[in-house]
């Protein structure tokens, strides 16, 4: 919304010591937003008014007259004009050099300088309106009509926006800001906010009745709570007619074209007390009777933009006698529009709720001036200054109009709030002990009626705060803590507590986790969305039996929610491998479940969620990235200080190459699996030329341990022997029976490597592993290190049929 | 006798100064000490003089002797100190070897940052499922029947559970401040707690704009607790975020689950409050809405408002590390994209 000074200062005297941009800083920090501060002159610098002295023809040129103009400086000045409406004496509009203009009103502005038309030397140039931004003020008739200011009291010389009176600060305020004050919507409310923030004199504004004599017009309420209170005043002798020049600038200021004058009253009345007005002719209206009623089945609206709507029965609408001729406090119909043959009209100032607004409202995509004040939820008392400031202003533009007749049909009437506000709630939570009179004084400058009792504040909300905004004492202190500015309490520092000091082991946990990963292992974290991606749902081969979807998802094929986050992992590696050949990622994020989970009641059933880690390795060579990955689960456990995990064949993921999968244990618990990526999925998934090593885990299984559980071994007394050792086993031998078979023999056990090749019969393969030896309580002598080995080798061959590999 | 011992003293230091390397050194450590040295033939050649000669040269070239000694030490000493490991020239100009690390996502690392800080005002993390009922992303937190977020074009919400209400109504969270009731609910009060996590809305995504965020929430839930102690909570965010106090103003704000509300601003770092256009020239950013919790949201949470009464913030992490790095389009977080990833090790 935008906000003209010129018009607050119509109700409030603002001292010059106030800047606009304190005005803005206090208004922001204490009342809604204000985005910007603009200047309105700031484009007009350097236009000017001039008068023509003389009109001379161009010698080189019929459609090109040169003029003599007076702009105020010593001399006249001489100026080609082409325009079609230029006579002698005529006051105009002037762009001296330097002043920016629109030429033709089209693109960005451009800067005149002094220069020669055909010949003849020109000193600026003489303004079309959408030229120099006046074609709401001027409308133009004809293309080469330039501005003619007949009428309006200025003299050569004068600043074009000055002699106008378009010279003001607007505010530009944050409508997102203003949705909880319906208040604040007009200039009057706005001016209110600012007298109180620097406390000063609100004027009063004049009040003008109907008479209590005039006949009713015809006014039928059929749903009373929609519609609380309506008001219609018929008005004739008028006639189509421009709005005068100061109504026109103030409307144009911010931000609206001006129409025609009835048009323009029932605009000026909302921006000024912030009541939506309408005006229909008062001939359209069938009947002469209006019905506020909900819109039967069938029934359509021809709206003033050609646009015919069906309505429904929630639709609340003004009807005639015969049809609806406009939706309620939202948009009027085409058949009640003012037409210039507009003689007389009906105003309506009215109330509606805001519920019945917004569902009506709902069906369009923009929302008019009317519908947004409504949606806020208005009071039914000012309807008053709306009445007021409509017939003033009918009588001041239009002084032989008669008000012939008059309704105020008023059914709810908004209650102010009564609240109770104690002392030593507001120095509590104010943290500040304020004085009586200081915090009297703020509520009453907001409109509040207050009355101290027994350390106790007795306040009455003022009647346009009272539909919603303030109903509790929070919102008083709020009122209070906000107008003294929340910058004047001063930063109390939190109390310390030393009850206990925060552990969470399953929050540590999961950073352990995606630290380990990170730091240790070389895997980068990634983010991706809570949807899968139906594409990649079939490269993992997924198979969901009762999917979680979106109602609106942001694409068909992203509908379904993860039950795994596999999918867009392959998704992410899939798009890395146009830049990247060998890297790591990882995930940790909720999946779903269609199961039922109850975090709060019975009443409230989620499905099941579950949260993931998945990781992947990328790289050309499946067995190394597959064991790489096999090794930062078996290590996970210890580095991340929880029980331990292990592995076994259980069942195979869908996304697993046939041959290598392990699922992971905890315990006798499935937690997860780890698989080299089938190459059917990778196929699907458009992963080319390379492998992908790829684990998952359920980390809700994960049992933190409560603190370290490292254990301090002695150091060997005796110095160990390692010795490296290769043997020939059977193809299907596998290492765990190799280990199985010495471990207890030895001091350490390593696998070192696994050979296939010339040396190696068909069928069989080559291991080497490595021992360390030792005594505890001597050091090994050769024979004894023979001994050892030899028994070692001795219980290979016996318990895996393995043979020494020669040399 | 002792004029041939001189020029054997001079001819011996030049050799030692001579010698490049221990090799050499080693040789003439040889040559001027050994049996065939120079001074062991001039000792030789003794026998026929008398006994004060022998004596005097004697002396001299023992003297000697231990000079060459001395001479000899000191130039090995030199040479080791000078000695270098490499057997070949070194280009010390080439790159090093890099270090193989992953690292966690940009926004993790401003979670943990943050948890740190909270941690040590003893705030617990905790943190609420992604899906939520309506009850809790709405109900609870007093928002309005007909309020325009309970529409889908603002949120997702779960097919088949689209047209129910409250406990039965299913979305992805919105926003986190649902989980604040649960907590409370939970874990009563006095309470002290933050809450990062992401929420998700239903939008046109651009640089600026994403159907998925990060926010960062804390709440205080206490007695006799004022609202200005809740800007010291806003302080130890920015403060950790960029590394140093950073201005701030509390500014009216409104929202349905806190009275009086507050749009929090920090001072333009950019150009330090003077206007620029990443303020648009005002000298303020704003950074984070918050507030002191409604007490209608408190009776959600089973707590009685006229005993308690708490502070809310939160933050939009996305925004937050997008103005540490400078990151300029809100995409980036969720591309899985390791030409940006990689960036923030």
């Amino acid at each position: 919304m935008k906000v003209s000074l010129n018009w607050i200062k119509k109700y409030v005297d603002i001292p010059e010591s106030i800047t606009p941009k304190q005005i803005a800083y206090d208004v922001t920090v204490r009342t809604v937003e204000v985005e910007d501060v603009i200047d309105t002159k700031e484009k007009y610098h350097d236009i000017v008014v001039g008068q023509i002295k003389e009109i001379k023809a161009h010698p080189n040129a019929d459609l090109l007259k040169i003029c003599i103009v007076d702009i105020g400086e010593e001399k006249p000045v001489q100026i080609v004009c082409g325009g079609s409406n230029l006579y002698e004496g005529e006051l105009v509009v002037v762009s001296k050099p330097g002043a920016e203009v629109i030429w033709h009103g089209e693109g960005e502005p451009v800067k005149i300088k002094e220069t020669k038309m055909r010949g003849e030397s020109s000193y600026g140039m003489i303004c079309g309106a959408v030229e120099v931004f006046l074609d709401k003020l001027f409308p133009p008739k004809e293309e080469t009509e330039i501005v003619d200011l007949k009428g309006i009291n200025c003299k050569p010389g004068e600043n074009i926006a000055d002699a106008l009176g378009i010279t003001d600060i607007v505010l530009d305020i944050d409508n997102k800001s203003l949705t909880n004050r319906p208040d604040l919507w007009g200039h009057f409310g706005m001016a209110r906010e600012i007298a109180a923030i620097y406390d000063l004199k609100l004027k009063p504004l004049k009040e003008v009745k109907p008479d209590k004599n005039l006949p009713k017009y015809q006014v039928e309420i059929k749903e009373p709570e929609k519609c609380p209170r309506y008001t219609a005043t018929e008005v004739t002798g008028l006639c189509e007619k421009e709005s005068p020049l100061w109504m026109k600038v103030l409307l144009i200021n911010v931000g609206l074209r001006p129409i025609s004058a009835i048009v323009d009253i029932t605009n000026y009345v909302m921006l000024a007390v912030g009541r939506p007005g309408h005006a229909f002719d008062r001939t359209h209206v069938e009947g002469e009777k209006i019905i506020v009623r909900n819109a039967k089945k069938g029934e359509k609206l021809l709206l003033l933009d050609d646009n015919e709507i069906d309505l429904t029965e929630d639709d609340l609408v003004i009807a005639d006698t015969k049809e609806p001729i406009g939706l309620a406090g939202i948009r009027g119909g085409k058949k009640d529009s003012i037409l210039p043959e507009t003689t007389g009209v009906v105003f309506e100032i009215a109330n509606f709720t805001a519920p019945t607004i917004r569902r009506t409202d709902k069906r369009f995509d923009e929302k008019t001036d009317s519908a947004i004040r409504y949606e806020k939820n208005l009071d039914t008392e000012t309807v008053d200054l709306g009445i007021s400031l409509t017939l003033e202003l009918v009588k001041e533009i239009f002084p032989e109009s008669k008000v012939v007749a008059y309704t105020d049909i008023y059914s709810i009437k908004t209650e102010r709030a009564k609240i109770e506000v104690s002392q030593k709630f507001l120095d509590t939570r104010l943290g500040k002990v304020l004085e009586q009179k200081t915090i009297e004084k703020v509520l009453k400058n907001l409109g509040y009626d207050v009355e101290y009792k027994d350390r106790v504040y007795h306040v009455t909300a003022p009647v346009w705060r009272s539909t919603g905004d303030v109903s509790i004492k929070d919102d008083v202190m709020g009122d209070i803590a906000r107008l003294l500015s929340y910058e004047s309490f001063e930063k109390k520092p939190l109390p310390v507590k030393f009850d206990h000091a925060v552990k969470q082991n399953d929050v540590l946990l999961e950073r352990r986790l995606k630290e380990y990963l990170a730091y240790r292992c070389g895997f980068n974290e990634i983010f991706t969305y809570p949807w899968m991606d139906d594409k990649y749902i079939k490269a993992a081969g997924l198979n969901i039996e009762r999917p979680i979807k979106l109602a609106t998802p942001p694409a068909p094929e992203l509908s379904t929610l993860r039950t795994s986050l596999v999918p867009s992992m392959l998704e992410v590696i899939s798009k890395n491998l146009r830049y990247y050949s060998d890297f790591k990622l990882f995930e940790v994020a909720q999946v779903f479940e269609n199961k039922e989970y109850h975090p709060s009641t019975k009443e409230e059933t989620l499905p099941l969620h579950k949260k993931y880690l998945t990781g992947s390795i990328t790289g050309k060579d499946a067995k190394k990235i597959f064991f790489e990955a096999k090794g930062v689960i078996e290590r996970m456990a210890s580095y991340t200080h929880m029980e331990s995990l292990t592995f076994k064949q259980v069942e195979k993921p869908s996304w697993a190459d046939p041959n290598a999968y392990l699922n992971i244990m905890h315990g006798s618990t499935v937690v997860g699996s780890l698989s080299l990526l089938s190459a059917k999925a990778m196929l699907e998934a458009g992963i080319k030329r390379t492998n992908v090593a790829i684990f998952e885990l359920n980390t809700d299984l994960f049992v933190p341990y409560p603190s370290r559980t490292n254990e301090f071994k002695h150091l060997p007394q005796f110095p160990l022997v390692e010795k490296d050792l290769s043997i020939i086993v059977e193809e299907n031998t596998k290492w765990e029976e190799v280990e199985s078979a010495i471990y207890k023999m030895v001091k350490e056990l390593e696998f070192i490597e696994e050979y296939r090749g010339n040396q190696i019969p068909q069928g069989e393969k080559s291991i080497t592993l490595r021992v360390k030896i030792g005594n505890d309580d001597s050091t090994m002598t050769s024979e004894q290190i023979d001994n050892k080995m030899n028994a070692i080798m001795k219980t290979l061959n016996k318990k895996c049929n393995a043979e020494l590999r020669e040399e | 006798m002792l004029e041939k011992l001189k020029q054997v003293q001079e001819e011996g230091l030049k050799s030692i100064k001579e010698a490049k390397d221990e090799q050499e050194l080693e040789i003439v450590r040889k040559d001027l000490t050994g049996k065939k040295s120079a001074l062991a033939e001039v000792l030789k050649g003794l026998g026929k003089e008398d006994v004060e000669t022998k004596k005097s040269v004697g002396m001299k070239a023992n003297e000697i002797k231990n000079l060459f000694a001395e001479k000899i030490k000191e130039r090995e000493d030199e040479i080791i100190s000078n000695k270098s490991v490499l057997d070949e020239p070194i280009d010390l100009t080439q790159p090093g070897l890099d270090v193989e690390g992953g690292a966690l996502h940009p926004i993790t690392q401003m979670c943990y940052d943050l948890n740190d800080a909270f941690l040590s005002l003893g705030f617990e993390v905790y943190s609420e499922d992604d899906i939520s009922s309506e009850k809790f992303a709405f109900d609870n937190l007093n928002f309005a029947k007909d309020h325009p977020a309970r529409q889908s074009m603002d949120t997702y919400w779960i097919e088949g559970t689209e047209e129910k209400q409250g406990n039965e109504r299913l979305c992805l969270r919105p926003h986190l401040t649902g989980g604040s009731v649960r907590y409370l609910l939970k874990h009563g009060a006095p309470a002290r707690f933050v809450y990062p996590g992401k929420v998700f809305r239903n939008e046109t995504t651009d640089a600026r704009h994403e159907k998925a965020f990060f926010q960062y929430e804390a709440l205080i839930v206490d007695k006799d607790f004022s609202f200005s102690s809740g800007m010291v909570m806003i302080e130890t965010i920015l403060e950790r975020v960029f590394g140093r106090k950073v201005n701030v103003r509390m500014r009216e704000g409104f929202f349905p689950f806190t009275e009086p509300g507050y749009e929090i601003d920090m001072e333009c770092l950019v150009c330090g409050g003077k206007g620029c256009r990443v303020c648009n020239h005002n000298g303020w950013i704003e950074v984070m809405p918050g507030g002191v919790i409604h007490p209608n949201v408190l009776r959600s949470a089973n707590l009685d408002p006229e005993e308690w009464t708490g502070f809310y913030v939160n933050i939009g992490l996305d925004r937050l590390v997008m103005m540490r790095y400078g990151v300029d389009d809100v995409r980036y977080f969720h591309s899985g994209d390791l030409r940006f990833l990689k960036q923030f090790k």
